[in-house]
This record gives C-alpha cells, structure tokens and sequence, in this order.
C-alpha cells in the first residue's frame, strides 16, 4: 500500500471516527459507564479496608463491559450498514479499494474505542483522586490490556459484517466474545464429555482467549504485572487480528454488492 | 487535483465486449437469473449515450460490474483506455448509483470533503470543488445540513455532486432523474449537458424516455440483459413524418364520428380534439371539419417519438409493466 493507499485509509478511518462519535448509542453506553464506575463509590463504603480495590475493580470492569458492547454494536454495523444502505457503492467506485476501507473502518473504530477508553481512565483516576485515594499509574497495565481485547472484538465484528447482515454479525460476534471469556471451560470439556481431543484443541486456539487480557484484579491488589506479560498480551493481539483483518479482507473482496 | 494517470485521448471512453453475469439466487444459490447476456457497447468520446429499458432488464448491472460492485462471469471492458480490474481509470471517472444513500451523520459539505479525500486532492482543491459543486446542484443554502434531513431529491443532487468531485472525464448515472422534482430535472439535464459541452463522456441508464430524447446524441435499448438496439436517435427514429395531428374545435361528436373513416384516432381535449390522420387524408379532413362548423385550431406534423419506438420494439412486454412513461 503506497502513500495514497495509506491517505485513504486515512480519509476512512477519520469519517468512521467522525460516524461513531455521532453515534446516539455511544453515549448512552458511556453514560452508563460512569454511572458504574461511580457507583464504585458507594460499594466501597459498604466494604472496610477494601474500597480502594472495589472502585478500581468496578471502573475497569465498566470500562470492558461497556468497551465491548461499543466495539460489538458499533462494530458490526460498520460494513454490513454500508452495505445494506448501499452508502458504499459510490465510494468504491472512487480510487478506494475494498481493502482500504476495510482496514479504515477498524482504524476509525480503533480510534474512537482508545478516546473512550482513555475517558473512561480519567474518570477513574477523578473518582480516585477526588474521594483522596492514590492514583496508581499501575492501573495502566489492566488498562491497555483491555484496549487491545476491545480491539480483538471490533476485528471480529468487523470480520463478521463482511459475511453476514448486522443483526447477524451482532450475533456470531457476542456468541464469539462470551466463549472467548470462558475459554477455559473449554479447554476443559474434554473432561466431562466425550468430545474429540482434536475438536477441543481446535476450538481452544481458534477462538480469541479474552483471558488473557484480564489484568484486573492483578492491578486492583497490587500485584506486579512484569512487562514481558504485557508484551506477550500485545504480540498476541497483533496475531490474531492481523489474522481477523486478513480473513476479513478476502471474505470482503470476493463479496457482490448485488 | 487528484493524482490521475496521464490521460489517453485515443479510443472509446468505453469498450464493453461479451459481458455476461447470471445471479445467483436462494439458499443454497442453486437458482439463477441471468442479468446481461453477452453485451457489446462502445460509447465514444465525448458523447451522451442513453443506455435504457424496462426495470430488470441489466442497466444497473452492467454499471455495478462496470464499478466492481458486482463480478462479470464473462466478458472484458476497457475504461478510458485501461482494461476494467486495473482501476487506474478510476481517479477520471464519476458514478451516480440508483436511488443513493449517504451518511445520515455528515452534512452535503462534509460528504463531499471525504469523496475528494478519497482522491488524494487537497484541502484547497476539495473546498474550492464542493463549493462549486453545491452551487451547480442547488445545495449551497443547505450545505450544512445533517443528510438525514434531506429529501429524496436533494439525496439525488448530492450524488451528482460527489460523482463529479474529480472533475471526470467519463461519467456513469444509474437513474438521474429518479426521484427529483421538475426544476431538480431540469437541473440535471442542463448539468449533463454542460458536461458534454466541456468534452465529457456520460453514460446514463433511464426509463424516462423523454429525458433520452432530449439529451442523448445515442441511446443503447437493452431488453432482458441483451441489447436490442444502439445507434442515434435520428437513425433509430427515422426523419419521415408518421402522421398529423389536427387540433379543431365547435365539432359535436356525432360530426367527428362521421369523420372517423378518415381518421388515425381522435382525443377530445375539453371542447376541442385532437384529431390525428395520415398526410394524404389531410386536405379532405380540414374541408369536412370546417363544413361540419368546426374550426381548425393547428396542423402539426408529428414524428415516431422514442416512446412509440420502444413500445413497439417491447412488443410482447405489457407497457405499464415495462416503463414508466412519463411526460
């Protein structure tokens, strides 16, 4: 992809953060996210010596919760939209390739997930700061994870939407995220019944492990997270969503707009 | 303005040859419906080509594989001198898709700042184009205004201006006129041709047969994915005169009955009609009106219209059905 290409995608990206942030649903859901995360407040009064990790935990869950529902819900709806409107065929009529938009309506979400996501942070470090509690810059270690789960679930949205409508898309993507966070009962299964081992092993690595982006309550006891653990969380949101966006691109490319 | 290609001013604009595309339909896609048979077209330079027939008879396939919204099973087309998957033709091109949908969220402005993004022009160059775009479809006034509020019409004008954003030299409008009011179409044939009279080429399907006429120096009829017909208008419709029409008044009706005999058909309008007769009954039809009391309003010759053309080369298809026949 040359200097243009990347223009493009560029042009793509900028509109789709432009689309999603005039998205009615967005701050409904950031709304209710700050509605958690100060209701953090209260529940750590209810609980002696233990507020300070209540509120961490309730922020950062809040911030995942609601992260995903906007990846989801937003996310789906970027090329399948495009598609069922039709609001897309005059654009690839324009020097703009399937390809370069595809990755723009990732990057455009991507964009508006990091701004959400670093809003939200804010309001957690207030919430902290202003009932005099410390602002741990260590939160940052569950934060980023976090951001680069959210960016696993928008690929796979976005992978879906070029397959299927967006009420379809919406399905096969939360069905793909709930079983992503109970990978291990996966892993398990071979235990207590009779599937195949193979069949376990494959559904195992294939599907998104969201485990491993949970740092939570690492971060909220004050545990060390070593960086080497944040490099290896990194390197394997980089696969598989290179892997998302490539399958999604060919899947993309060999679609009739008809 | 965009970084185009040099430009190749030999050949047609468009080189269509053997184009087939049957669709897959159903659940398992095991029924099909073929969309365009092995379509022949070359527009050349410079020229307005008509590209018309019935609903479902291939006008928007041929201009979605044209823009690689759909895959051909067979055929080649060459665009501005580049064969079609090489999309270099594209940074010269403008396409006006069917009944258009835009970004509910963006205004006109902001819609057509990102089309001239999408060909790399500058920001200068883009604000200076939209400015004159809205201008030249009637939008300036509301050219901040989210799209979600904007009416069909207006939807429709906003996709010309976004497909001339690139100043093209080869333009493609599926249904141009579809949805606009009589000044909204008004506007669009006097932007098509002020397109053809700055050199442009513009390939625009319709079944609004009037429009053709008006504007196309060719028109291309296609019928069930096949074409029928290509050529201009005064090969197609012929120069001879097909009949003429009288416009009499103070005739009773029992007078114009007995003149029936001598009549092709006969309309009344109000207290007047119009009668229409064929050129060698016409002096003994102006004596008989007159002696019956009557009094000849005009004498028009009248020539096959493109309407009567294509009714007749439709032949089997119901009218209502095929066209949409509008004045």
């Amino acid at each position: 992809m040359g200097t243009g290409g990347l223009a493009r995608v560029w042009a793509v990206a900028a509109n789709t953060f432009r689309e999603t942030v005039r998205e009615r649903v967005l701050y409904n859901l950031v709304f209710f996210a700050i509605i958690m995360t100060a209701s953090g407040l209260l529940m750590g009064q209810l609980s002696v010596r233990q507020d300070e990790k209540i509120i961490k935990d309730i922020g950062l869950a809040a911030m995942e919760l609601f992260g995903t529902l906007i990846a989801i819900f937003i996310g789906v709806g970027l090329v399948a939209k495009e598609i069922e409107r039709r609001s897309l065929y005059p654009l690839l009529a324009k020097p703009l390739s399937r390809e370069e938009f595809f990755l723009g309506k990732f990057a455009g979400l991507g964009f508006t997930l990091l701004v959400n996501v670093g809003l939200m942070a804010a309001g957690l470090a207030l919430t902290l700061a202003g009932t005099g509690r410390r602002v741990d810059p260590g939160l940052l270690k569950a934060v980023y994870p976090i951001y680069l789960g959210l960016l696993v679930v928008v690929a796979l949205a976005l992978f879906f939407s070029t397959l299927t409508s967006s009420a379809l898309a919406a399905v096969f993507t939360v069905g793909t995220v709930v079983a992503g966070r109970f990978s291990d009962v996966i892993r398990n299964m071979r235990e207590v019944t009779d599937a195949p081992t193979w069949l376990v092993r494959i559904l195992y690595y294939a599907l998104p492990n969201f485990r491993n982006f949970d740092f939570k309550d690492r971060v909220a006891y004050g545990d060390p997270v070593p960086f080497a653990a944040i490099g290896a969380v990194t390197a394997y949101a980089v696969v598989y969503i290179a892997i998302l966006l490539l399958a999604g691109s060919a899947a993309f490319r060999s679609r009739e707009l008809s | 303005m965009s970084a185009a290609p040099a430009t190749q001013v030999n050949g047609p604009a468009l080189d269509v040859r053997g184009l087939s595309k049957t669709y897959r339909t159903g659940l398992l896609k095991k029924r099909s419906r073929p969309a365009l048979k092995s379509l022949d077209l070359t527009v050349e330079r410079g020229e307005i080509l008509g590209y018309l027939g019935p609903n479902g008879s291939g006008k928007t396939t041929t201009l979605k594989i044209l823009m690689g919204l759909v895959f051909p099973d067979s055929g080649t087309a060459t665009v501005l001198g580049h064969p079609l998957r090489d999309g270099r033709w594209k940074h010269r091109v403008g396409y006006l898709p069917e009944q258009p949908y835009f970004y509910d969220y963006l205004s006109a402005r902001e819609y057509l700042d990102y089309c001239g993004r999408l060909f790399g022009m500058t920001a200068s160059a883009r604000r200076q184009r939209a400015e004159r775009l809205l201008e030249l479809v009637g939008l300036r006034r509301s050219a901040g205004v989210p799209l979600r509020r904007f009416s069909k019409g207006m939807m429709q004008r906003v996709g010309i201006a976004q497909a001339l954003i690139n100043d093209p030299e080869l333009v493609f409008l599926d249904e141009p006129m579809s949805g606009l009011d009589p000044i909204g179409r008004r506007l669009v044939r006097d932007i098509i041709l002020g397109l053809k009279k700055e050199g442009k080429t513009v390939l625009f399907s319709t079944h609004i047969l009037s429009d053709a006429e008006a504007l196309c120096d060719r028109v291309a009829l296609l019928r069930g994915g096949e074409l029928v017909r290509v050529g201009d208008l005064a090969g197609i419709l012929g120069s001879d005169v097909s009949h003429m029409e009288i416009l009499a008044s103070g005739l009773a009706p029992e007078a114009v009955d007995r003149l029936a005999p001598a009549l092709k058909a006969s309309h009344p309008l109000g207290d007047r009609w119009r009668l229409e007769v064929g050129g060698e009954s016409l002096g003994s039809v102006v004596k008989a009106v007159e002696g019956a009391g009557g009094r000849v309003l005009s004498i028009q010759p009248v020539r096959q219209s493109l309407e009567d053309y294509f009714l007749k080369e439709m032949g089997e298809q119901r009218a209502e059905d095929a066209w949409e026949l509008e004045g």
